[in-house]
């Protein structure tokens, strides 16, 4: 037993003695070999990594949101179209309800990055946004909403097709200095304060209580942040081009026709942007501005003997392409904002706009009215106010917010492309509320249910052309407009949005 | 009306069923920057010890591999003030901000 013990311990002296010994020359020269293979693998590996980066020109990203809404329009009143309109027609000063029950739209947006150089990138946005079972493209034209222009084909459903919503570049650190210039179809929609209910990053560099438009334009901008310490500090001076007057308008063949350009101009300030507060100033100015954009749509009926007033069903439904008659006038437009993301998650948003008409006395051709007014060689300027307000505060498995906007008399902003189904919220000229509740499934992927509650107190609200008047008196037979002019209107939504 | 209470209903359970896929869950990222800027920039700017580093030097993978992996293994006691709290904060604001996380869909 003794022997079989001292055996025993011999040996598991021994085993340990075995494994630690140096390996041979023969072992080491086997495992070099072995890593040498592993690290050309590897180096294979890596080259088809490298080559597909380089390749890869442009990095793919976007988000695919799908949304029911139900919308009841209440009061609605009627317009010079309406009598036209076969058998649907309502007589001046009448009023009905109309509801949507369910309708359900797409939007899908495909972003691209890409660099240039190491100064010079390249940033795009493709977007498809449509109502299910509709790929048309044109409307008729009911609201400002049916009518497919440039600046709004974002915002509104269209059809199933692909369009460059934005597209430009930024040369930034130019010369070694803080310029950056960046030039194309600008990121002028969804700006802030959008990205708390879009429950997205800041979605624009403009504001978006003023401006929710896809402008095509330059921006020279100046980080100043460098300079004076304070962090996201930058000054912009934009300018875009609202309307091209003379491609595509026939003007070949009627060299008399003589309606300008319109050009806007400004300064956009983000006095601070440290992640925690944003404060943002901005002022322009679009000159030349016309009675129409460029577009397409159904016109419900036609004036066939002349007098103005549409007096024939448009019952091909003929697909009409319009462009401006006159230019109307200028129009200031200033703002500002200011946001704050607490520490607990909690965040709200102030924002107030102004606009100033100066119509120049001239009238549309379609018989609309001028900028702002409805009467000829009115040349009086007009003041509109707006003011925006909202908070969004963490709530069980997500987010829960509120927001709240007023338009005055005279309130005009650029935020049609605002892709709210019954239009700009922000466009109202009236009083509108918004509550909603955001569940974060996971940090790609949320689903948000709301409403919106638009009050209206004038129409032609986001329209440039016409006096705006009280909904009040076109119910009561007083005073009439050119699309129907509803009193409210309710939206329900429910929507999920994936991000990948 | 009814059917999209319906939908509105069955959005909510979908909601309430799925499960949270946070890679630094509990991180309040606000504090974190807080923290990234008081105590991290003083080594980690260009020409410091530390060099330069920011939120976009490296992926939300490679942010969360560092935190869960290497422990700031170059300067251990650099981390050694900060409690469990303090990291994951600091973890989620490095990861909000990432080379691959969204950015501002902004010119400039």
């Amino acid at each position: 037993m003794r022997k079989l013990f001292a055996l025993l311990l011999v040996a598991a002296l021994a085993i340990p003695a075995t494994a630690l010994a140096a390996p041979t020359v023969e072992e080491l020269q086997k495992k070099i070999q072995e890593l040498s293979a592993e690290l050309e693998d590897i180096s294979d590996r890596v080259d088809s990594n490298e080559k597909k980066t380089a390749t890869d020109r442009i990095n793919w990203y976007g988000d695919l949101r799908v949304k029911a809404d139900t919308l009841q329009y209440k009061d609605l009143a009627s317009t010079n179209f309406g009598p036209a309109i076969a058998g649907t027609g309502m007589p001046f000063g009448e009023k009905k309800d109309f509801d949507n029950d369910i309708l359900y739209t797409t939007r899908l947006r495909l972003g691209m990055k890409a660099k240039a150089a190491k100064n010079v990138s390249f940033s795009g946005r493709l977007s498809m946004y449509k109502v299910w079972g509709d790929s048309t493209g044109v409307q008729v034209f009911d609201s400002f909403n049916a009518f497919t222009t440039d600046g709004t084909n974002g915002g509104n459903p269209t059809g199933d097709f692909l369009r460059v919503e934005r597209a430009y570049f930024d040369w930034k650190d130019i010369g070694g200095s803080d310029f950056y210039l960046s030039i194309g179809r600008r990121p002028s929609t969804y700006g802030p304060p959008s990205q708390f209910r879009e429950n997205e990053l800041r979605g624009g560099t403009p504001s978006g209580h003023l401006v929710h438009f896809n402008f095509d334009g330059i921006t020279l901008g100046y980080k100043l942040s460098d300079l004076t310490g304070i962090e996201g500090q930058t000054v912009r001076f934009c300018y875009g081009l609202g309307y091209e007057s003379d491609y595509g308008n026939g003007n070949l063949m009627n060299p008399e026709v003589n309606v300008e350009d319109v050009h806007l101009g400004g300064i956009n300030f983000d006095a601070l942007n440290d992640g925690t507060n944003f404060l943002q100033f901005t002022l322009f100015r679009a000159e030349n501005i016309t009675d129409a954009f460029k577009g397409l749509a159904v016109y419900p009926a036609f004036d066939t003997d002349g007098d103005g007033i549409p007096d024939s069903p448009n019952q091909g439904g003929f697909v009409s392409r319009i462009a401006a008659t006159e230019n109307i006038g200028d129009m200031w437009l200033g703002g500002i904002g200011f946001t704050r993301e607490e520490m607990n998650g909690m965040n709200w948003f102030v924002s107030g706009g102004w606009n100033r008409s100066e119509p120049n006395g001239k009238l549309s051709q379609f018989g609309f009215g001028g900028l702002l007014t409805s009467t000829a060689g009115d040349t009086k300027e007009q003041d509109g106010f707006s003011a925006y307000a909202g908070i969004r505060v963490p709530a069980p498995l997500g987010k829960f917010g509120l927001e709240y906007n007023y338009g005055s008399k005279y309130w005009f902003a650029f935020t049609q492309a605002q892709d709210d189904i019954a239009g700009s919220k922000l466009a109202a000229r009236g009083n509108v509320g918004e509550a909603y509740y955001i569940f974060d499934i996971n940090p790609n992927m949320f689903i948000k249910v709301g409403g919106i509650y638009y009050d209206y107190e004038y129409s032609g609200s986001g329209v440039q052309v016409g006096e705006p008047v009280k909904v009040q008196d076109i119910q009561d037979g007083k005073a009439f407009t050119g699309f129907p002019v509803p009193d409210k209107v309710i939206d329900g939504y429910a929507s999920l949005t994936v991000k990948f | 009306m009814k059917r999209i209470s319906k939908i509105i209903a069955c959005l909510a359970i979908v909601a309430l069923a799925a499960t949270s896929a946070f890679a630094a869950e509990g991180g309040n990222p606000k504090k974190g920057k807080y923290l990234y800027k008081k105590n991290c920039k003083v080594c980690h700017v260009a020409g410091a010890a530390g060099g330069a580093l920011t939120p976009l030097s490296k992926t939300q993978r490679q942010w969360d591999r560092f935190f869960e992996k290497d422990g700031h293994k170059a300067a251990p006691e650099a981390i050694k003030s900060f409690s469990e709290q303090d990291l994951k904060d600091i973890q989620q604001f490095l990861y909000d901000h990432a080379a691959d996380s969204d950015q501002p869909e902004t010119c400039g």
